[in-house]
């Protein structure tokens, strides 16, 4: 009997077009990143027999399966969200960095303790007097420019911040609305496949974004909750249709406190934790510079209080302010500079006052002591960061090309399936052929 | 079926990250190589950043300090000049009281030597106020106003005071200004303060007309010129082994300056040599990976379809 033979072949025939068609689509895609590689699933068609014979009904296509991997990705979303945190971190104290050193507030410190010692070796030349006082005043405006620097360096990261919350919040309520639209589709389809490769996508991102932990049910709907510093379940971010949105908050210091649902949540990994991370360092330096302005101010002051100037009055502050952003001049005359110590007479060329300044200004525990400090402490983290971000690049690197091995689009695989589909449905064309004659022979028969 | 397939993507990703690596590297030696500069940034190397803001601190503080050197070295020199005008001036006042202790030497005579000796002790006067080329006293010690001064009756007083300024000149070494008047001038004579002024002008008050042996007072005098001579050569010897200590201290900061110099080059500075060679490596490795990158690239089955 031809009859099965005909529909063995045609059946054939369609699975492998339908193969052929996926194939094609995968080449189609194999640039895009977030596409994961789909296969037909196929199963052998027996109908159901009577007697002893077998009814053979060829193939039967079952569905589009679509190669993923849970482990594989929670890997390099992980290690991805990890990398993510350290860029921004890293990012943060380079800017602040910049701010610090483009200010030459180092410079400027030195310059000020040069031009006092000159002035040790000659304490009533007038041009020295005034060169010193000048000094003291690019002193004081180097130091505002060094807080203003350092706070755009911080607007710069809190905008930063708002922006990955903002598109944080767009990626959860995004998967909660992938996890809608998987309820309504048909399993095994296509539809299904890129949606999936949708919810993927938007996982990636979010965990880029801040560190997440995600669970699956049977449809494939996530369920994702903050990734906790604990080990323990995070805040629940996306839960079923819903999505809960991440808030922050700005400190009196700069820093940021998160929170979901007004419960308090602190990011371990992506951009926003690293963010967080650049903005407490930023307000530690910002504390160690207002330390640095304060020194200045009170050193010199107290300098001042302890000494007579060229006219022989007891010596007026020499700064104004308390911290970085209000330090100013207060004196008016290089003649107010007091060198000489208190109750000497007019004239004076008695240094020991302007000695004990000098020595006080440049000692270890000194403003310029302290402004070393505070660079070589930044520029330290920057570099230890670095390493570590070269670490954490590497091992990124290596679990997004594990996860490209698992999902991604082999194109010599493609071209293989290519030839072995394209011969499957060649052959089964033959057995068309084979089938029309058998129909002929039999016709033929008289 | 289970395949291990390399995926197509992940080849590009790789492939990539590798030559944009090599690209960076070989833009940072660039930039070392056109700006001179080995670390433009602090977190490129901390410690050596440190070390350079130490060490171009020290560098602008041995300059002032070379500054102050020379300011010292002047003002000694000039001190210097002064006491050896003082020390010629006295010798002079010890000949005249000698030519006033000979008998022979007649009352006009003397009264011609006194004369003298009140020009002498005109300059001795003025030598004793020099200032220095910036305007200040020399002899004053930290005081402002003149080293001495004339009373109404004649007689100098010493105005300054006994403190001496330092300069810094060296990390840790402060050396003093000069010397006060009242160490050059004043000088202890048999238990008692005399200076230069008063053994002259009494020996010229002694030498006037109608004086009571003016021969034994010129004699007398002697002794406190002799006094007035050594405490000036005394000082003399200070001044001149201050000005031989500047001179040492100058050669030591030259020293010490080419010394920072060559620290500030050794850590900062771009090693050119080893930059360049460091860039044709890279270079060529870049080129290689660009080389092997198109091949690999054209490698797929789909030429042989």
């Amino acid at each position: 009997m031809p009859g099965p033979l005909f529909q063995i072949a045609r059946s054939g025939a369609a699975a492998s077009r339908a193969s052929l068609e996926l194939v094609a689509q995968n080449i189609a895609n194999a640039s895009n990143p977030d596409y994961s590689r789909r296969t037909l699933e196929v199963r052998e068609l027996v109908g159901l027999s009577f007697g002893s014979r077998d009814v053979l009904n060829g193939v039967r296509i079952e569905g589009i399966s679509r190669a993923s991997t849970e482990i594989v990705q929670q890997q390099a979303r992980t290690s991805a969200a990890e990398l993510a945190r350290a860029d921004a971190e890293l990012q943060g104290l380079r800017d602040t960095e910049l701010a610090l050193e483009q200010s030459r507030l180092f410079e400027g410190l030195v310059e000020f303790e040069a031009v006092f010692t000159q002035l040790e070796g000659n304490p009533l030349e007038p041009a020295l007097r005034t060169n010193a006082l000048e000094t003291a005043r690019q002193l004081a405006s180097t130091i505002r420019f060094a807080d203003t620097t350092l706070g755009t360096a911080r607007t710069q990261v809190q905008d930063a911040v708002s922006v990955s919350l903002n598109e944080a919040n767009l990626q959860a309520a995004e998967i909660a609305r992938i996890n809608q639209n998987l309820s309504f589709t048909r399993p095994g389809t296509s539809g299904e496949a890129s949606l999936l490769d949708a919810r993927d996508a938007a996982l990636r991102n979010l965990s880029e974004l801040v560190g997440v932990t995600a669970t699956f049910d049977e449809r494939g709907a996530a369920s994702v909750r903050l990734a906790d510093a604990s080990g323990g379940p995070g805040a629940l971010l996306v839960d079923g249709f819903s999505s809960n949105a991440i808030g922050s908050s700005t400190n009196a210091d700069g820093t940021v406190s998160f929170d979901v649902g007004g419960v308090g949540v602190a990011p371990v990994r992506g951009a926003l934790a690293g963010q967080a991370a650049a903005l407490e360092a930023q307000a530690d330096f910002q504390t160690q510079l207002d330390t640095i302005a304060d020194e200045v101010i009170t050193r010199s002051n107290a300098a001042q209080a302890t000494g007579s100037d060229q006219d022989g009055n007891p010596g007026q502050a020499l700064f104004t302010g308390a911290s970085a952003s209000d330090i100013a001049l207060n004196l008016t005359s290089g003649r107010q500079l007091a060198t000489a110590p208190l109750g000497s007479p007019a004239g004076s060329t008695n240094t020991t006052n302007l000695a004990a300044f000098t020595a006080s200004f440049g000692a270890d525990d000194g403003p310029i002591a302290r402004t070393d400090a505070l660079l070589l402490g930044l520029s330290s983290r920057i570099a230890a960061q670095d390493v570590t971000r070269t670490g954490l690049a590497a091992i990124a690197q290596n679990a997004e090309a594990t996860l490209l091995t698992e999902t991604g689009v082999d194109l010599d695989t493609e071209a293989a399936n290519l030839i072995r589909l394209q011969q499957a449905f060649e052959a089964n064309g033959r057995v068309l052929q084979v089938a029309a004659e058998v129909f002929d022979t039999l016709l033929a028969i008289r | 079926m289970s395949i291990v397939s390399n995926s197509t993507g992940a080849f590009y990703e790789r492939s990539l990250s590798q030559l944009s690596d090599l690209r960076g590297s070989l833009e940072g030696l660039q930039n070392q190589i056109s700006t001179g500069v080995r670390i433009s940034r602090g977190s490129e190397d901390p410690a050596a950043a440190s070390r350079l803001r130490t060490l171009a601190r020290t560098e602008r503080l041995a300059d002032v300090q070379e500054d102050n050197a020379d300011k010292l070295a002047r003002d000694l020199e000039e001190a210097s000049g002064e006491a050896q005008g003082v020390a010629n001036l006295l010798a002079r006042a010890r000949e005249l009281a000698i030519l006033a202790a000979n008998d022979p030497t007649g009352e006009s005579g003397r009264a011609a030597i006194a004369e003298e000796l009140v020009q002498l002790e005109e300059e001795l006067f003025d030598r004793a106020n020099a200032a220095t080329l910036t305007g200040e006293p020399l002899f004053a010690g930290t005081a402002a106003g003149p080293a001495f001064v004339r009373e109404a009756d004649g007689t100098v007083t010493y105005n300054g005071n006994t403190d001496i300024a330092s300069v810094p000149v060296a990390p840790g070494t402060e050396l003093e200004r000069g010397i006060t008047g009242a160490q050059l001038f004043q000088f202890d004579q048999g238990g008692t303060t005399s200076s230069a002024f008063a053994v002259l002008s009494n020996l010229s008050a002694a030498l006037q007309p109608g004086s009571v042996d003016p021969a034994a007072a010129a004699k007398a005098a002697l002794d406190g010129l002799d006094a007035a001579i050594d405490n000036t050569t005394r000082n003399q010897t200070v001044l001149g082994t201050r000005l031989a200590w500047v001179e040492v201290i100058q050669d030591n900061q030259q020293n010490r300056a080419l010394t920072v110099a060559e620290q500030r080059s050794d850590l900062g500075d771009t090693d050119l040599g080893e930059a360049v060679a460091r860039l044709q490596q890279t270079q060529a490795a870049l080129e290689a990976s660009q080389l092997s990158f198109a091949r690999l690239a054209n490698l797929t089955l789909f030429d042989a379809l």
